[in-house]
């Protein structure tokens, strides 16, 4: 793990992703605290002020703080997005390497049961089941979990095929392992790294698909300042005063450019050979 | 006489996160025009390291300390890139380990030689073309003017090794480095392809440096030998004084690795009682219908792995099964651990058993095996600890020792330290790891062990420990072993009873008494018997000549 660290900070982009990540994850934990005014004082005088010494970013179009908003909103943003992520790679990569273990009828039934969730588009997908649901944050994650999975599952049959021809997985078969030993002990620690590199990089388009529900009015509904519902709410404005859509814009933009060099990094981390 | 490839003082390193390795140390030889070179060692020697440095195509974290490489007089580190374009190919033709991936299979196995011939010596395609059949023709191969129309996927492996070996004659080199050029080949066809060496070197007077872990190959084909050792030439002479007076240390314990099939290790006796396994009439299939096909009324094809083939193993007894690759050997082992499904009848200790699913947890207990390489059959993420709790928690801890215990004593039984149970499988050494793979299969206490080719993927001197391990084994725990192996050599030293086996079906079975005292009674067998390089020790007789 130490190592794993090491060799990724020595890639640049594994150096930038990491500690854009790091940057964002601590803005995460610790924004709220940091926030420098309440992010839902509203004022009449303070409207669609350009960044000033008191309002480090400006404020928008009740007066608010954008900072604060920003930073207490991080929590929603790529929290959210990171627990999307996770639960999507997690059921692929189990449904993946099951697949591929099991072979034969099943592996079809499944294969095939996920190219059709797969023909529709990963957007549409979460507004067919946001809409089917309810809007709301928590159906959002959801949402955005289940549209992974599939794109997860056909990632990790491909790397769990060719460990399943390996003869650790013929070992253990022939020496009478149970199915779900076999998946969860043989074959999943053997799959991962390339699993996680994916999810790093699908941290990013989780964020910008939860930002793009909240965006259409179907993730986090206002008065949250998730970073997606900023941007649709500062686009009424964007001629008043470009800052509102600008700093989410670009706190998402950070976000994703961040996941996507540390998945990057990892890939060059975990593969040994490079 | 001046020597073509000149090798003097030769030292290089790898620079790895970790720091410097050496790769090869003070490295001195030469070859003279018409003259083999054998270069003998382990793998990690850095016999191949050599040869890409002879090449000038090296990684790009090598780093040349010293010394120099010449080409007829001329110094090959001073070329530049373009020099060495012209010279590669053309003046230096390298042969390859698997003819499979060295040929482009996009390409015709005409243009592949054809375009070395173009460019190196200048031919119009027509000419070419007639000189890529006349080189054809020349390594042997049938209906030249056939071949150079084929692509390599339509060729099978010999007869595309025939196309590598023309190619790198086909530009007439001064000298040709050969990379363990018969190592994925079969016996019979490797024989031919050693013959078909010697013949053209013959011819050529060539220059010639054969790079193998293979004694036996080496010893009766080249003139001369050098052995190399964890990166330096430890010793190096003409073939017959070297192999048959070694005056080196590590000379004298790879010499004596080298299986003799005089020598027999095992000497116990099998049970005279009812066959342990008997398997009557087993075929496999491997391959199973497309999904649909049914729908349109196809017929399922599949491959036939193994054909109608019946044997038997009594308790205690070593049956060794020899043929070559794709002759069925692995497939039997596939099927008798349930890993192939298979059609017909297999009794265990009086039990029948019909297929896969009937396997129960007995059967699983008592027929175990052990895999050919050892860095795929233990789990990379598992620590040595895990691998070998498995069989204990399946099958239970035999002796009441608990697991730590149990553990320590398996290790012990295969001769390793008992703290190697905390290491990963990637921190211990090819051998070390096979003989993990054994401990994990004797845990249960096995009345059958299936070997199936447990040597091959390792070193000559570790082949051999390796071999004495599992004798002992058996001579304590009176399991019966399937030993499953090409190198008739070896199967001869160790085996009660011989299969030989030959494109899916079984040839004979002979008792190793009855083939000592006779004979092989199959053409077959003796094909295969001839074939198998035997170690030259003595005379300056070349066997292949």
């Amino acid at each position: 793990m130490v190592e794993l660290l090491h060799r990724l900070v020595r890639s640049p982009q594994g150096a930038i992703g990491l500690s854009l990540v790091v940057l964002v994850l601590l803005l995460a934990l610790f924004g709220p605290a940091l926030a420098p005014h309440n992010p839902e004082a509203l004022g009449v005088l303070r409207r669609y002020k350009p960044p000033s010494v008191d309002h480090w970013l400006g404020t928008d179009q009740l007066g608010r703080d954008i900072l604060s908003r920003l930073l207490v909103g991080a929590r929603a943003t790529v929290l959210l997005a990171l627990l999307a992520t996770l639960l999507g790679t997690l059921a692929g990569a189990v449904l993946g390497t099951a697949s591929a273990f099991l072979g034969g009828k099943a592996d079809e039934a499944i294969m095939r049961t996920v190219d059709a969730v797969m023909a529709l588009p990963s957007l549409l997908m979460s507004l067919l089941i946001v809409s089917a649901m309810g809007r709301g944050a928590e159906n959002a994650v959801l949402a955005i979990a289940i549209t992974f999975t599939p794109g997860m599952a056909r990632i990790t049959r491909s790397v769990a095929l060719a460990v399943r021809r390996q003869d650790y997985v013929n070992a253990a078969v022939a020496r009478g392992e149970g199915a779900l030993y076999i998946v969860i002990r043989e074959m999943l620690p053997n799959v991962v790294a390339p699993i996680v590199v994916e999810m790093s990089i699908r941290v990013a388009f989780a964020v910008m698909l939860f930002a793009t529900l909240s965006f259409l009015g179907l993730g986090a509904q206002p008065p949250s300042s998730e970073w997606g519902l900023m941007v649709s709410e500062a686009r009424r404005f964007m001629h008043l005063s470009p800052w509102m859509i600008l700093w989410p814009s670009i706190a998402i933009a950070l976000v994703a450019v961040g996941f996507n060099l540390l998945g990057d990094g990892l890939r060059d981390a975990l593969n040994p050979r490079t | 006489m001046k020597p073509v490839l000149e090798v003097a003082g030769y030292t290089l390193d790898y620079t790895t996160p970790l720091g410097s390795m050496r790769a090869l140390h003070d490295v001195s030889l030469s070859v003279a025009r018409g003259e083999m070179l054998g270069l003998v060692g382990e793998s990690g020697s850095g016999k191949t390291s050599l040869a890409w440095a002879i090449m000038r195509y090296l990684a790009a974290n090598a780093v040349e300390r010293a010394g120099t490489l010449r080409l007829a007089g001329e110094d090959l580190r001073a070329l530049t890139p373009k020099q060495l374009t012209a010279l590669r190919g053309a003046r230096i033709g390298m042969v390859f380990q698997d003819p499979s991936t060295s040929l482009n299979p996009t390409l015709t196995l005409g243009r592949q030689i054809t375009e070395s011939l173009e460019l190196h010596r200048g031919l119009s395609p027509a000419a070419a073309r007639a000189e890529a059949e006349a080189m054809f023709a020349r390594v042997g191969l049938r209906d030249p003017a056939a071949m150079l129309r084929r692509y390599p996927h339509e060729a099978s492996g010999g007869e595309k090794q025939r196309v590598v070996i023309a190619t790198a004659f086909a530009c007439r080199p001064d000298c040709i480095i050969f990379d363990e050029p018969t190592t994925a080949l079969d016996v019979v066809t490797s024989r031919q392809i050693l013959d078909l060496f010697a013949t053209l070197q013959a011819e050529t007077g060539v220059a010639s440096l054969y790079i193998s872990h293979d004694l036996a190959i080496v010893s009766g084909l080249a003139h001369r030998v050098a052995v190399i050792h964890r990166g330096r030439i430890v010793e190096q002479g003409v073939t017959a004084e070297v192999f048959g007076a070694p005056r080196n240390e590590y000379t004298r314990t790879l010499l004596a690795a080298v299986p003799r099939p005089e020598e027999r290790l095992v000497n116990t006796m099998p049970g005279d009682a009812t066959p342990l396994v008997a398997a009557k009439h087993m075929t496999v299939h491997y391959g199973r219908p497309a999904f649909l096909s049914g729908l349109f009324g196809r017929k399922p094809r599949g491959v036939l792995g193994a054909e109608n083939v019946s044997l038997t193993v009594r308790p205690g007894e070593v049956l060794g099964i020899v043929g070559e690759s794709g002759s069925g050997k692995s497939t039997m082992a596939r099927a008798l651990t349930g890993l192939a499904p298979f059609e017909g009848r297999l009794t265990v200790a009086g039990r029948v058993i019909a297929g896969a699913a009937q396997m129960g947890r007995d059967y699983r207990r008592d027929v175990q095996i052990v895999f050919q390489h050892p860095d795929s059959s233990l789990n990379p993420r598992h620590r040595i600890r895990e691998i070998l709790s498995r069989p204990l928690k399946l099958y239970g801890d035999p002796e009441g020792l608990g697991i730590e215990t149990a553990i320590a004593k398996m290790l012990e039984a295969v001769r390793l330290p008992a703290d190697f149970a905390n290491r990963y499988p990637h921190q211990l050494s090819g051998g070390e790891k096979q003989r993990v793979a054994i401990a994990r299969a004797f845990a249960p206490r096995p009345r059958l062990v299936i070997c199936d080719e447990v040597t091959s993927s390792l070193d000559v001197s570790v082949q051999a420990s390796v071999v004495r391990l599992l004798v002992e084994l058996q001579r304590e725990t009176g399991a019966a072993y399937l030993f499953i192996s090409h190198d008739i050599n070896l199967v001869r030293q160790i085996a009660h009873r011989i299969a030989v086996m030959h494109r899916g079906k079984l040839v004979e079975t002979i008792s190793i008494e009855d083939l000592a005292a006779h004979g092989p009674s199959h053409p077959y067998t003796a094909q295969l018997m001839a074939a198998v390089p035997r170690l030259q020790t003595g005379g300056n007789e070349h066997e292949f000549r």
